[in-house]
């Protein structure tokens, strides 16, 4: 390649506008200016059009980016075509992550309507009443049930296929069973005759989930069992309770085919929705009733916002001993998402010291995320 | 524009890859710079072409990585031929010649399996086009072994010594976007994002690839698979499943689109039950007036 020597301002021009994509949010590193720098040599840089496609397959890494920075070039280099605005008319310009993220919340407090369930679940008031409220479910559109379902299925898949150091024998595998090749010669005198292989084994990792639906978690619970659902419709390692003063398995329930089934399911079976929260004495009774389903394989997620209106002390202890048997234990606090909380319940202040992960899920971004906690 | 891109454009189309300024421009940086180029876009829009295409276009081989999940290393770079190793330690047991000797002749490149990878980097003649198709399938251990190899193009193969590239391949990444590429891969590479196409660039692929359609028709086509891409559907038809329609409808000595001839050759296109659900109500509904008459 031959590269001519390009105009000091050019360079200069082309330096400013990668800080300027840095000001926008782009991730663009000092090695993508000089890249930048770089090209501007290989193209014709009074043609516009090559101009900018060049800098674009540089310092874009991502089609989120494309945006911002067709935005960005217009912005910057000023003479009005065509091209870039054409391309913004068709693919509006880039949300930034933070506003992205909680459009889905919105969408269901909307379809809920009433803003007193906001309020309920924005401030986290614990209630010590055990409500009989039949819980409705329907509210959510498809589409929101749709995205819920493809992001347990990506999930679901990392989870199910994630090879072990280990190796075992097998039919057909990867590499010969040396051990095993020599032991079966011995028939033959010695002559190695067939071959006897091995694969690596594949490490089954469990979920066990405990849901918090009491009042405080109204809406987030809602969220949290369509993915559960979708998870455990891709996934069969799933094991998910419930609680709110009581805990119920509802791991067969949830089994069944369609979502709505299921709900109505649920709603038979969870009497206590929506009342106070007693998450140690859950957990306590988890240990003791289901305490077998814990083992080195099994990552252990609560999904409450740590209300407890029960003995802090308790849920502490539970929590303790669940950490000494699962492989991970995950805390999702849903009002972690929002950047002022602070983990001072006394319920979350007797959690903390005994959880591997304390993540947020107030959100389908959150949730995507989760999948990488999830590894054993 | 510059006339090297407007060449790689040329050259490309002539192979019969409809193309833009955007594909050529990317292609011609990736090529020039020795940079790998990473294609995303949706299911169905030409991103494996892109590599197909550019091996004709630079006259190499095309050495294929297909990825999936649970892909690893061996399967990626190379393995040992176990069964001809221990067959030739057979077949030498009577033989007087020193051990070392013997050791080094089972550890030669006659008992390489060469998975992708290590074919492209001692690939001999003109340099190859390397495709890792659909990277976003392996995972995460994966595309850290790729960084590596794509940067130096070379391996150590404990028994063999280090290989090292020669030349290095042209090589191309594509991405369906199911799981986020890491931001060191990403860097690495230079990056082109193919969107679905224009009803014109469409019109001229469907054309290009598919001779026996009359001008009407794939007209007609192009223009409902547009306006199909605007419905909100589970799985949206892209190019291959407008080829594939194209080719279907030209099988059956179609002359223009009614709604019995759609309805019957919906498969083509659809492939998600709810979809075809969904559509046929619309075509039962009379709307395939609006979804295929041309936009003003």
């Amino acid at each position: 390649m031959t590269a001519a020597p390009l105009p000091d301002d050019l360079v200069l021009h082309t330096a400013r506008f990668c800080r300027l994509l840095r000001g926008r949010g782009l991730l663009t590193t000092p090695a993508d200016t000089l890249q930048a720098a770089q090209v501007l040599g290989l193209v014709d840089v009074l043609d516009r059009d090559d101009f900018r496609l060049a800098l674009r397959s540089v310092l874009v890494h991502r089609v989120e980016d494309i945006g911002a920075f067709e935005e960005a070039f217009f912005a910057f280099f000023t003479n009005p075509v065509a091209g870039p605005q054409a391309w913004l008319r068709r693919n509006p310009p880039l949300r930034p992550k933070q506003q992205r993220t909680p459009l889905s919340l919105e969408r269901w407090m909307r379809s809920e309507g009433e803003e007193a369930v906001r309020q309920e679940a924005l401030v986290p008031a614990p209630s010590t009443l055990e409500s009989l409220r039949t819980p409705d479910f329907r509210t959510f559109t498809d589409e929101a049930l749709r995205e819920v379902t493809a992001v347990a299925r990506r999930i679901a898949r990392r989870l199910a296929l994630r090879p072990s150091r280990r190796w075992e024998p097998a039919r057909q595998g990867e590499r010969p069973h040396l051990r095993r090749t020599l032991r079966l010669s011995v028939k033959t005198g010695g002559e190695l005759s067939e071959l006897a292989y091995r694969r690596r084994r594949v490490r089954r990792t469990r979920l066990v989930v405990l849901a918090d639906v009491s009042g405080s978690m109204d809406l987030y619970a809602r969220l949290f069992l369509q993915f559960l659902f979708a998870l455990q419709h891709s996934f069969a390692r799933v094991e998910t309770f419930l609680f709110a003063t009581r805990l119920s398995r509802v791991t067969e329930e949830l089994e069944s085919r369609g979502y709505s089934e299921a709900l109505e399911e649920l709603a038979a079976e969870v009497r206590d929705w929506s009342g106070g929260t007693r998450i140690g004495e859950c957990v306590t009774a988890f240990l003791a009733g289901f305490g077998r389903l814990l083992d080195r394989n099994t990552v252990f997620i609560i999904l409450s916002d740590g209300c407890e209106t029960g003995d802090s002390a308790g849920l502490g202890e539970a929590l303790e001993a669940v950490h000494r048997r699962a492989a991970k234990l995950v805390w999702l606090n849903p009002l972690l998402g929002s950047p002022d909380y602070q983990p001072l319940t006394q319920g979350m202040v007797a959690a903390l010291p005994h959880l591997d992960v304390f993540a947020p899920a107030h959100d389908l971004a959150s949730l995507a995320q989760l999948g990488a906690h999830l590894a054993v | 524009m510059r006339e090297d891109i407007r060449r790689i454009q040329e050259l490309m189309e002539r192979e019969g890859y409809v193309t833009d300024r955007a594909v050529a421009t990317s292609v011609y940086l990736a090529t020039t710079l020795g940079k790998p180029l990473l294609v995303e876009g949706h299911p169905g829009v030409g991103k494996t072409d892109i590599a197909k295409v550019l091996a004709k276009v630079l006259d190499g081989d095309l050495i294929r990585l297909q990825c999936y999940e649970g892909l690893d290393a061996n399967t990626a770079l190379y393995e040992w031929n176990y069964p001809k190793q221990l067959l030739h330690i057979k077949l030498d047991e009577r033989s007087e010649r020193p051990l070392g000797e013997r050791e080094a002749d089972i550890f030669s490149e006659g008992f390489l399996l060469k998975r992708p990878l290590l074919q492209a980097i001692t690939h001999r003649g003109r340099p190859p086009v390397l495709l890792i198709d659909e990277v976003d399938r392996a995972d995460e251990e994966f595309e850290a072994f790729l960084l590596e190899v794509l940067s130096d193009f070379q391996v150590s193969i404990p028994e063999v010594g280090t290989v090292r590239a020669e030349q290095r391949p042209a090589v191309v990444l594509t991405s369906n976007r199911s799981r986020d590429l890491s931001d060191a891969l990403r860097r690495r590479c230079l990056y082109l994002w193919i969107d679905y196409p224009t009803l014109e660039k469409e019109l001229r692929i469907v054309r290009g690839r598919v001779p026996g359609l009359s001008e009407k028709l794939a007209r007609e086509l192009t223009t409902f698979m547009q306006s199909l891409r605007r419905l909100k559907l589970q799985k949206t038809p892209g190019v291959a499943e407008s080829l594939d329609w194209a080719a279907a409808l030209v099988s059956l000595h179609a002359s223009e689109l009614d709604a019995a001839l759609v309805e019957e050759t919906l498969g083509c296109f659809l492939k998600d039950e709810a979809d075809l659900r969904a559509v046929s109500a619309k075509l039962a509904q009379g709307e395939l007036a609006a979804l295929s008459s041309p936009l003003a």
